[in-house]
């Protein structure tokens, strides 16, 4: 094959998977012309699921798959799809990252779109550097903490990364900015305005969300990725060289790799042009070694030669490619810090001591400790949940649970016959249960308490039985008792007071979400009483 | 307001004269009205003005398996057919109850299959345009599945309005307890607006009916308006009119209201309420329960704000089977 033919196979490949992951990420929510034939409703039990296989790109990346596997002994669904993704690497090298991965894809485009170096200033920035150990470090510190029982591969795993940055800041906040605009159309009094802003906004909330979707943190979330994309104005796919723990895992493999650069030195008038436009920073250029596991076999270097001096060729019988440069300090630092996260994770005593009463985990989650060997951090939880109480934790899970999954009630609240959750999570940290199960089982969450001082009606300032309202159990988790309290002008008022039964409490916190006060609600939900642990029970 | 006045036989086609004679009624109890109540801004009652006498029709489904659509029908057939409150070229938006994500059966929400019927009663009549609308409690799209309405939509081609910040636009309510709301637009905007509430249960204003039914109509902040429920339900109920009222009472909540969540809440009465006064319908539907109307107190204010007559038995009465 031609260098340009594969050229232009990559772009065609990089553009069908970037345009994918978009799709696939814009599809992880409930459509609105979702329906259940309700004639059937009597002899099947439905459920509401998405459709599309939103989970493919997570099944995909070989480190969700292994990390699961040594962390929490557990095969997900689509490992197979990781596993030929190494299988892949193995024969062909990094080709994962030149043509599929839709992270690296996006820092291709920002790198080379009107590239800010230019001439020497490019090949200087394309030399292979130190830096790019660091991968190494990152790759071997995750994955020795994973198999020490916390996995915090998620966090960098570009899939997880992109995702969770695509849907909790970039989509959110586009999101805002043109619901803001199509409201002030909305309320404008030019009937056209109006009807322009209903069109677009149906267009637009499809993919931004139907209602003004927050995430706790997000803006961190978001600067974070803008900071991995404006540094790959500094050295071309900064993020796929220097950081990317999967890249590494991939560089690993490609060590017998088939697929080789064959260069011709005679051939070589040194014009550089293959540093230049070299995406890996993996030393194309005939006279020095070639750099296998840094290599994305994205063919730029093949295409650029003027002289016909590389070549990519299949050798046979296999041999090994030199030894990826790992060096001794990236591989030693690794294993330090892999063995001390998993402790360091703990020193907080959210495990071993009380958790905090703000880590509410959506329903089906695992016990803490398992939960922390599975989940990915990945967002799509929150990206799915219909009322965005799911958000990215900060502090409250401690440091070994940074960004996972926690429920805020003023954000939203975890609807009764919902289990949507479950059935994205890629990795099982939250199971895949049915609604059924959800109710009969119970799954609590969390319980809700009355604080009297706040409440309406407990302080005498006016009759209110929203929580009650709200309330999905049957019978009600909130039940009323009539009294006479003495309201503030000091006359006697009839009202209903709010009281919790524990045993009835699920925690779901619609309660909370609908109270009346606002900002710190008058009934709030703690995680004690949630069904995943066995020690953190409220009652005997 | 005085009805005496305001009413008048429409029942035969209007000839010039009365037409003259009509606006000049109409234009005089206008002036009246403005005397009596010092409110000249008070708009007259969509129901009021073009009835003879209120009516109501009763729907009772008594065979075993009967065609809960076919009964709708019969109630809009025997109450002078959709014709009467639909015009050719309406835009017509059912307000149903679809609060909860619930399945059918549990009665938190409206029978899809009388949603279906009356959805095609107004498509035959000639609506241009028929909308099925509701600001639902639980997620929009969990709520519009669960309950059918989306299954509606798809069958007979009505079209679904999930609610929206920017459909939400402020309003003047002129209640006597709430001024300014945000108001649910599509409701405004219909040329006919039909009330398609279910009948439940509820811990404070005991019942959840037609009246109540347009809390589902308005954003904001709507758990507020528990600490004034028979105020605010009626203040609401006189700003919407809706041209008729259908009151689902096919399968009714009993208790846990208004979400419920178990099938031993739910009893089966079979029943469907047609009425163009809310609060007659409203003090019918609350006998289903066994609850004197006269101790609920949005049919009282309902009755004192001059709404309609909670005596559902001085109307222009009608029963029909299947």
């Amino acid at each position: 094959m031609k260098a340009k033919h594969l050229v232009w196979a990559r772009r065609i490949s990089q553009t069908f998977f970037l345009l994918l992951f978009l799709f696939l990420l814009i599809e992880s929510r409930l459509p609105q012309d979702i329906f259940v034939d309700y004639s059937l409703v009597f002899s099947a039990e439905q459920d509401l699921a998405l459709d599309q296989p939103i989970k493919f790109f997570f099944e995909l990346s070989p480190l969700v798959g292994l990390s699961s596997l040594v962390s929490g002994y557990r095969i997900i669904n689509g490992i197979l799809w990781g596993a030929g993704v190494l299988i892949l690497t193995v024969l062909l090298g990094r080709v994962f990252c030149g043509f599929v991965c839709p992270f690296g894809t996006i820092h291709h485009l920002v790198s080379w779109v009107k590239p800010s170096l230019k001439g020497d200033l490019m090949v200087k920035a394309n030399q292979k550097t130190r830096s790019q150990r660091i991968k190494y470090f990152v790759l071997i510190a995750l994955f020795v903490g994973a198999v020490m029982g916390l996995n915090m591969v998620g966090l960098l795993d570009p899939i997880s990364f992109l995702f969770r940055s695509l849907a909790l800041s970039v989509l959110p906040g586009v999101g805002v900015g043109l619901r803001a605009l199509f409201d002030v159309m909305a309320s404008s009094d030019i009937k056209v305005f109006n009807y322009l802003s209903y069109g677009a906004e149906v267009m637009a909330s499809p993919v931004f969300g139907y209602s003004d979707q927050a995430y706790q943190g997000a803006w961190f979330i978001g600067v974070l990725f803008l900071i991995i994309l404006f540094l790959n104005r500094i050295r071309p796919r900064f993020w796929c060289r220097t950081l990317c723990p999967l890249g590494a895992l991939l560089g690993l493999c490609a060590r017998v790799s088939i697929l080789r650069l064959e260069k011709d030195h005679d051939k070589c008038t040194n014009c550089q042009l293959c540093v230049k436009s070299c995406q890996g920073a993996a030393s194309p250029i005939p006279g020095e070694k070639w750099e296998n596991a840094e290599c994305l076999a994205c063919f730029n270097c093949f295409h650029a030669c003027p002289e016909n001096a590389l070549s990519f060729r299949f050798s046979w019988p296999p041999g090994l490619n030199p030894r990826p440069d790992m060096g001794r300090r990236a591989v030693l630092g690794g294993l330090v810090a892999g063995v001390s996260f998993p402790f360091l994770g703990r020193l907080d005593g959210q495990l071993s001591k009380v958790s905090d009463p703000r880590l509410i985990r959506p329903p089906g989650s695992l016990p803490e400790d398992d939960f922390l060997t599975l989940c990915q951090r990945c967002g799509l939880c929150m990206k799915a949940c219909p009322t965005n109480v799911i958000n990215p934790a900060f502090t409250e899970a401690g440091m070994a649970g940074f960004w996972t999954p926690r429920l805020i009630m003023t954000m939203g609240y975890c609807e009764y016959t919902c289990t949507l959750c479950g059935g994205v999570c890629p990795t099982g940290a939250i199971e895949n249960i049915s609604v059924k199960e959800k109710i009969r089982r119970p799954i609590k969450i969390g319980s809700a308490y009355v604080d009297r001082g706040r409440c309406l009606p407990w302080s005498g300032n006016a009759p209110c039985i929203v929580c009650e309202e709200h309330c999905p159990t049957s019978p009600k988790a909130i039940y009323l008792k009539e009294e006479r309290v003495i309201a503030p002008d000091g006359k006697t008022m009839a009202v209903q007071l709010p009281f919790v039964d524990l045993r009835k409490c699920t925690g779901c916190g619609i309660c909370e979400n609908k109270c009346p006060v606002m900002g710190l609600a008058a009934i709030r939900i703690i995680a004690a009483g949630e069904s995943r642990s066995l020690r953190n029970q409220i009652l005997l | 307001m005085n009805r005496e006045v305001e009413c008048m036989d429409t029942s035969h086609s209007i000839t010039r004269r009365e037409s003259i004679k009509k606006l000049f009624r109409l234009s005089g109890s206008f002036a009246l009205t403005g005397v009596i109540t010092g409110f000249a801004r008070m708009p007259l009652p969509a129901w009021a003005n073009s009835q003879n006498k209120a009516f109501m029709v009763e729907g009772i489904g008594q065979k075993e398996g009967y065609s809960v659509k076919e009964l709708t029908r019969k109630v809009f057939e025997s109450a002078g057919g959709m014709k009467r409150f639909v015009s050719k070229g309406d835009v017509v938006v059912i307000k149903p109850n679809i609060s909860w994500a619930r399945p059918v059966q549990m009665a938190a929400t409206t029978n899809p299959e009388v949603l279906e019927g009356v959805v095609e009663l107004c498509q035959e009549a000639g609506a241009k345009k028929v909308r099925i609308a509701d600001n639902t409690i639980h997620d929009a799209r969990r709520c519009f599945s669960l309950s059918g309405a989306r299954m509606v939509a798809e069958n007979t081609g009505a079209e679904l309005i999930f609610p929206r910040s920017s459909l939400m636009r402020e309003m003047k309510i002129h209640g006597h307890r709430l001024d300014v709301w945000p108001v649910f637009v599509p409701l405004i905007e219909a040329d006919k607006l039909i009330n398609l509430p279910v009948a439940k249960h509820h811990a404070l204003s005991t019942l959840t009916l037609g009246m109540k039914n347009w809390r589902g109509g308005v954003g904001g902040r709507r758990s507020a308006l528990h600490q004034d429920i028979h105020q605010s339900i009626v203040d609401l109920a006189q700003f919407f009119k809706p041209t008729v009222t259908l009151i689902d009472a096919t399968r009714i909540m009993t208790r846990n209201g208004p979400s419920g969540g178990s099938l031993s809440d739910v009893a089966e009465k079979n029943t469907l309420i047609l009425s163009d006064d809310p609060v007659a319908a409203d003090a019918r539907a609350s006998q289903l329960f066994g609850k004197n109307p006269e101790n609920l107190g949005f049919i009282r204010l309902g009755k004192k704000w001059g709404l309609g007559t909670d005596d559902f038995l001085s109307l222009d009465r009608k029963q029909v089977s299947v």
